[in-house]
């Protein structure tokens, strides 16, 4: 017996990092509860954990009636945000501003990002010349090139000129403490929310948890939300 | 006793090797977070091995440690050498891996810094019990 024990303690291990590994890998959802209006309202009741309100108004793309609103928490500088750019921006094209809204909400992570907060106070800069997505979308796009720089100012200017902007007033606003105060307010919204890390995505309210966000898994959860409407 | 150790330590290894294993697998650990470098270290070319997670080899590993080193507790003549062979492998890549870490990716994960940690500890029995001569 003595000469089995090992092969059953060897087994038993086994069959505990199986079950283990199982189970962790079973799916789990996360989920903010859906706003719902507190019965007979007053028109200033309040909605169930509907977090802190973020930079006014939002980065949007889409109609405020669009059924379906994407909210994301993004940083410029980390690499799943960045591939999750062109799926998004694919999504608004196919759906249309009347079905799909997207909200984009800062969550520069510093100083995991040493670029990421530059990054987000150049979209906010631009932003205040009324070319937030034309910068959001270039910082994105090039996020390559600029990620291991040692100096990101030069770059980033440069692509202010490209997509039309007064240099001068965007140099000016990169350092405002407007920038600094959506950044803020962004993030304030993200820890209300108990967001963890980027992309993060809300879909109508409810976070979509990370291994959803894949692009055929969240075009599924957009149409879901889209029949339900109907 | 000392392989009796050595097993016990090994599991904690196995435990944290399982766990990157499935954050890998299900893509949560690919996400930015505010306190660690896992995303950048796992989302690094060098935490796979032909499309297969580094971790999972690691679990891998772990357990054929764990399965030695209970074996060489048990008395079995042989595995002591064998446990040897396979730390002092696991050794040599722990230290690769902190290399990348340190001067490559310019990330460090604190999973994979505690699975360094334990393949040291492992390292350091295996060669007291070789010195002592136990087998």
């Amino acid at each position: 017996m003595k000469r089995l024990l090992p092969f059953v303690i060897i087994a038993m291990v086994l069959g505990a990092g199986l079950l283990t590994a199982r189970y962790l890998l079973t799916p789990t959802t996360t989920e903010v509860p859906r706003p719902t209006p507190v019965p007979d309202a007053s028109p200033s009741a309040t909605v169930a954990n509907p977090g802190e309100s973020g930079a006014e108004p939002p980065w949007t793309f889409g109609n405020p009636s669009a059924p379906v609103t994407l909210e994301e928490f993004g940083d410029f500088e980390c690499p799943p945000c960045g591939m999750l750019h062109p799926v998004l921006k694919e999504y608004a094209r196919q759906y249309g501003p009347s079905k799909l809204r997207i909200i984009f909400r800062e969550l520069p992570l510093v100083p995991t990002h040493q670029h990421a907060l530059a990054a987000a106070r150049s979209a906010e800069a631009a932003g205040m010349q009324g070319k937030f997505w034309e910068m959001h979308d270039m910082i994105y796009e090039t996020q390559k090139d600029w990620h291991e720089a040692f100096d990101t100012r030069p770059i980033f200017e440069g692509y202010a000129t490209k997509i039309g902007l007064d240099l001068e007033k965007f140099r000016k606003d990169i350092s405002s403490d407007a920038a600094e105060q959506r950044i803020f307010l962004d993030g304030k919204r993200a820890h209300s929310l108990g967001v963890k890390g980027t992309p993060t995505v809300f879909l109508n309210g409810r976070e979509v948890p990370f291994e959803s966000l894949a692009p055929e898994k969240l075009k599924v959860l957009i149409d879901d939300e889209l029949k339900n409407h109907q | 006793m000392l392989y009796g150790i050595a097993a016990l330590v090994s599991l904690v290894g196995l435990g944290d090797a399982i766990y990157l294993t499935v954050e890998h697998l299900s893509g949560r650990s690919v996400r930015c977070t505010i306190v660690s470098g896992c995303s950048e270290v796992l989302s690094s070319p060098y935490a796979t091995v032909r499309g297969y997670p580094l971790a999972g080899l690691g679990a891998a590993a772990y357990f054929v440690v764990f399965s030695l080193a209970t074996l060489a507790a048990f008395g079995y003549k042989g595995t002591g050498k064998l446990l040897a062979l396979v730390v002092g492998a696991m050794f040599l890549t722990t230290l690769w891996l902190v290399y990348l870490q340190a001067f490559v990716i310019h990330h460090f994960c604190q999973f994979c810094l505690l699975s360094a940690l334990v393949t040291t500890i492992l390292t350091l029995l295996v060669v007291y019990a070789r010195i002592k001569g136990l087998d």
